[in-house]
């Protein structure tokens, strides 16, 4: 959408000028078409042509190369073509109606790297607007060293946002690690560790290699120094990612085992059917989607937000169901409620299989859940795992404001803790027990919601929760809130601790094991509430 | 004793999740009779579990290659009748099934599983009873039963290839190898087997990384870290082969997205991934990653353009819950080894497995894919082409590279 604004302005602008004849058009055109290696190429002719290249040739240049990328360009039998809504454009001269045939030539895994540079270096000379030469000044920022010198000298000189030029400027340095001249040459390693990466270390560790290490102690210095310097930031990168991933993991455990948490905590009723509430959730969260797109197509992206209620409704509405015709039935009898609840979720499966497919359902990815930013060194934030932590913290302060402000809280605690003497009080016992149940299972449609942007959604993603939201629930203690966070925060952090080490296999089997140690020392869990049950 | 109880336990969980094998339990008296001038075909395809929305559709598949041959007159007089069943994603049970159909069914063929671990379950049933497996899966090779029909490519005539051109100048010249596999019997073999390769070619040990997940493991948050850890390190251009099942491909793909790399920084071979994986992904962010298959939907010719309309025209008029428009390679394979049966019953005059068997060599069948497959008397392997595709923006595979021939299959790996 955005290429096609700019390419709209391009054609203007390029249509005014004169073509320039710097660059001969179109033989890179053609041979842009002559296959795989006709295309690396037409991309270094390209790249060969620009820090001397004419305004017009870089735009067009940026065009073409764009034109590649985003298989527009067609090759037929004729002169090669730029395939547009408004009708198809010679590639060279970019002038209007050409016969539109051909198809467009497939990029390589080569030479997609080459044209996304090629193309990018052009909109930086020639981009219509800041933005978009700022965007294409990020993308040459890890490439920088494969381009000449001159074009950021260039592009520097003809910038005028005084901001973007700094950042061209410095860009600009960073390509001259290898320069003869050692001024530059330090400049460009204070420059690169300023982004303290681990590619940064790859390329200054490297120069320890270089004879200069040895001959200049200027030099030597700088280097050692860099060194350091990016090590210390990947250590903290690193232990920020170990926390993040953690805190994630942990965030997904917690949403799916909330519910479990109150529901087998009040009524001791072992739900296998709760990872089916959590596929129900995701579903409901589908059909708002697809609900939005039909009535308000504008605010498809909200989508995810708009579905909370709904999906909390729906799901305790399905499992006050399941609790009035069957759980209920069969309080007595807890090992059948175990096989009951199977049966329950073996059923649900089955009925979305047979109505809606087994297929990967397909989410809408609004900005906000897609990708992520690059905070320090190594530490990338993403979207959907921020999306569901955050959801997580919200979910964790609403339910304890629900079981500890409220009086239905009060009555669920109540019942938790004595469930006769609850009833003799007055407390409706049965009721508060449907109400909790049908709490609980929102909670779990809750995380199935929040689920939606980070797994794939089919009808059997339930399965993939039961086991590790159980091993959360009986380590954290059962019944309570404050166990059931911890033990989600501990075997998250644990887990992904482990992970790096022995593998994600023996990851799972190691905190397994340790969950089973500390059980056997502590069989009621990290949290118990006395009194629970006789 | 203990095998025995997790039959039973086994056998009533698939009685509770799937009322589809429910007509096996049928009394075989009443099958038989039934059974006059038809001759059976049993799928072993799970419509349920992990593996459902894969191998859901090559039950449908089966049965719309037989119903072309029974069109086209039936074989030897008799028209195929394809018997379909769900061991319900859950590896024995595709030998208790497989077992029942050979015995009391009656079927003259089987036609079925998707992973290694499947296959490895059911061979000692075929075996037992002298009957023929039909396997539409590329596999990690090292093996070659007379009773099993490896319909697909062993590593030799698929990944390796795929991998040679990773490492040519028309690829990406890779020279380390980051391989991230589903923790059983295929992806540890074909890893194997890559190390021995990468060892013939010279390259050092500390090139490569290997690190396995269980079954539908899906926080790949840790496992992408590393990946980018791994890539930023010194030694040249890092490949990702990719050897997740299932769920896991998705996970995985969305998370290596998110994380920012893309195709052009560290590309993926994903071994088992196909169109249906890409479901429900913005696949903008992973135009260039890579598979390699013995036919992608994008294979041209008019065999190709055939089956897909007959595929779109099957789902059309059966109903069935998969989508009209995306052809993976097992299917091809599926509806290929149901030609390649019915054509080696023609020849042999019979229904019997041996007599069959015997007919395989010299057979050879206009696949979709535009190539000529063929069947030689050496072993029951069958020469395919070698595809490799490339994402793109409409969640499909484009074709990057193909073979020129079909490549004679060698089923033992001599990389180990």
């Amino acid at each position: 959408m955005r290429w096609r604004g700019v390419l709209a302005g391009l054609i203007a602008v390029v249509a005014a000028c004169s073509p320039a004849a710097a660059l001969d058009r179109a033989s890179v055109a053609a041979r842009a078409c002559g296959g795989a290696s006709g295309m690396t190429d037409a991309a270094n002719a390209m790249v060969a042509s620009l820090p001397d290249a004419s305004v017009e040739d870089a735009r067009w240049v940026a065009t073409f190369s764009n034109a590649a990328i985003e298989r527009t360009l067609r090759c037929g039998a004729g002169a090669p073509t730029i395939a547009a809504p408004e009708g198809a454009r010679d590639a060279a001269s970019l002038r209007p109606g050409a016969p539109a045939d051909g198809s467009p030539p497939l990029l390589s895994l080569k030479n997609r790297p080459l044209f996304e540079t090629v193309r990018a270096a052009a909109t930086l000379l020639a981009g219509p607007t800041a933005a978009e030469r700022a965007g294409a000044l990020t993308a040459l920022e890890r490439r920088a060293g494969s381009l000449p010198p001159e074009l950021f000298e260039r592009a520097a000189e003809a910038e005028t946002d005084p901001a973007l030029k700094e950042r061209v400027l410095g860009v600009g340095q960073a390509a001259l690690l290898n320069s003869p001249d050692m001024a530059k040459r330090l400049a460009a390693i204070q420059r690169i560790a300023a982004t303290p990466d681990r590619r940064a270390l790859t390329q200054i560790a490297a120069l320890k290699g270089d004879p200069a290490y040895g001959e200049d102690p200027a030099f030597r210095a700088a280097v050692d120094a860099a060194v350091g310097s990016i090590e210390r930031w990947l250590a903290v990168s690193n232990a920020l990612n170990v926390f993040y991933n953690g805190l994630s993991f942990a965030s997904i455990l917690f949403m799916a085992s909330a519910g479990l948490a109150i529901i087998f905590g009040l009524m001791g009723v072992i739900n296998l059917a709760q990872g089916e509430f959590i596929m129900i959730g995701a579903y409901v969260a589908y059909a708002v989607q697809e609900a939005m797109r039909a009535a308000a197509p504008g605010l498809l992206d909200w989508y995810l937000i708009a579905a909370i209620p709904v999906v909390f409704l729906v799901t305790a509405g399905v499992g006050i169901a399941v609790e009035a015709t069957i759980v209920r039935r069969l309080y007595t009898r807890p090992l059948m409620t175990l096989l009951a609840t199977w049966a329950v979720s073996l059923l649900i499966v089955n009925l979305v299989r047979v109505a809606i497919g087994t297929q990967n359902l397909q989410f809408v990815t609004p900005s906000y859940i897609s990708g992520g930013r690059l905070v320090t060194g190594d530490f990338i934030v993403t979207w959907n795992r921020l999306f569901a932590i955050v959801f997580a913290a919200v979910t964790l302060a609403l339910t304890w404001f629900v079981l500890k402000k409220t009086p239905l809280g009060l009555n669920i605690r109540a019942v938790t803790q004595n469930r006769a003497m609850a009833g003799c009080v007055g407390i409706a016992t049965r009721r508060v027990d449907m109400m909790a149940f049908g709490f609980g299972s929102g909670l779990a449609g809750l995380a199935g919601l929040a689920l939606c942007p980070i797994y794939s959604v089919n009808p059997q993603m339930g399965s993939n929760f039961i086991v590790d939201s159980f091993m959360v629930v009986v380590l954290g203690g059962v019944g309570t809130l404050a166990g059931t966070v911890i033990a989600a925060l501990g075997v998250g952090q644990i887990n992904v601790l482990i992970e790096p080490l022995y593998g994600a296999v023996a990851a799972k089997v190691i905190v397994l094991l340790m969950i089973i140690a500390f059980l056997q020392w502590r069989p009621e869990g990290l949290y118990a509430v006395k009194g629970r049950r006789k | 004793m203990s095998a025995f109880d997790r039959r039973t336990f086994l056998k009533t969980t698939a009685g509770a999740a799937a009322g589809a094998i429910l007509p096996l339990a049928a009394p075989p008296l009443i099958r038989s009779a039934r059974a006059a001038g038809t001759v059976k075909l049993g799928c072993l395809f799970s419509s349920s579990g992990t593996m459902a929305n894969l191998e859901g559709r090559l039950n449908f598949v089966a049965g719309m290659a037989a119903e072309e041959i029974n069109a086209a007159g039936g074989v030897n007089g008799s028209t195929i009748e394809v018997v379909t069943s769900d061991p319900a994603s859950d590896w024995p049970l595709y030998a208790q099934v497989g077992r029942q159909m050979l015995a009391e069914t009656k079927v003259a063929a089987l036609f079925g599983c998707w992973t290694s671990v499947s296959r490895k379950s059911v061979l000692p049933v075929v075996e037992q009873n002298d009957g023929l497996l039909f396997y539409p899966l590329h596999f990690e090779g090292d093996e070659n039963s007379k009773n099993v029909v490896y319909v697909n490519s062993p590593p030799a005539s698929s990944v390796l290839p795929a991998v040679d051109y990773l490492m040519s100048p028309d690829g990406v010249e890779a020279k380390r190898f980051f391989m991230l596999g589903s923790d059983y019997v295929w992806p540890r073999k074909i890893n194997k087997q890559l190390k021995g390769y990468w060892k013939t070619k010279g390259i050092d040990e500390s090139a490569w990384k290997e690190e396995y997940v269980p079954f539908s493991f899906s926080n790949f948050q840790t496992l992408v870290n590393q990946i980018r850890a791994f890539a930023d390190a010194p030694g040249g251009k890092l490949v990702v082969v990719l050897t997740v099942v299932g769920s896991s491909i998705p996970d995985f793909m969305r998370e290596f997205a998110n994380q920012g790399i893309s195709s052009s920084d560290v590309p993926v071979l994903g071994l088992d991934m196909v169109e249906a994986d890409l479901e429900g992904l913005d696949t903008q962010k992973l135009v260039g990653h890579l598979n390699c298959w013995a036919y992608l939907q994008q294979a041209k010719g008019e065999a190709n353009q055939q089956f897909l309309k007959r595929w779109a025209g099957y789902v059309g008029k059966t109903k069935a819950p998969f989508r009209p428009d995306v052809a993976i390679d097992p299917m091809v394979s599926t509806y290929d080894a149901v030609h390649l049966w019915a054509m080696a019953a023609k020849k042999a005059g019979s229904f019997d497995a041996p007599e069959v068997r015997k007919a395989f060599g010299g057979l050879s069948f206009d696949c979709p894919s535009g190539y000529k497959i063929g069947m030689t008397a050496e072993n029951n392997y069958v020469s395919r082409g070698v595809f490799i595709g490339s994402v793109n923006e409409s969640q499909g595979f484009d074709v990057l590279w193909q073979s020129e021939d079909t490549p004679k299959p060698v089923p033992m790996s001599q990389y180990g």
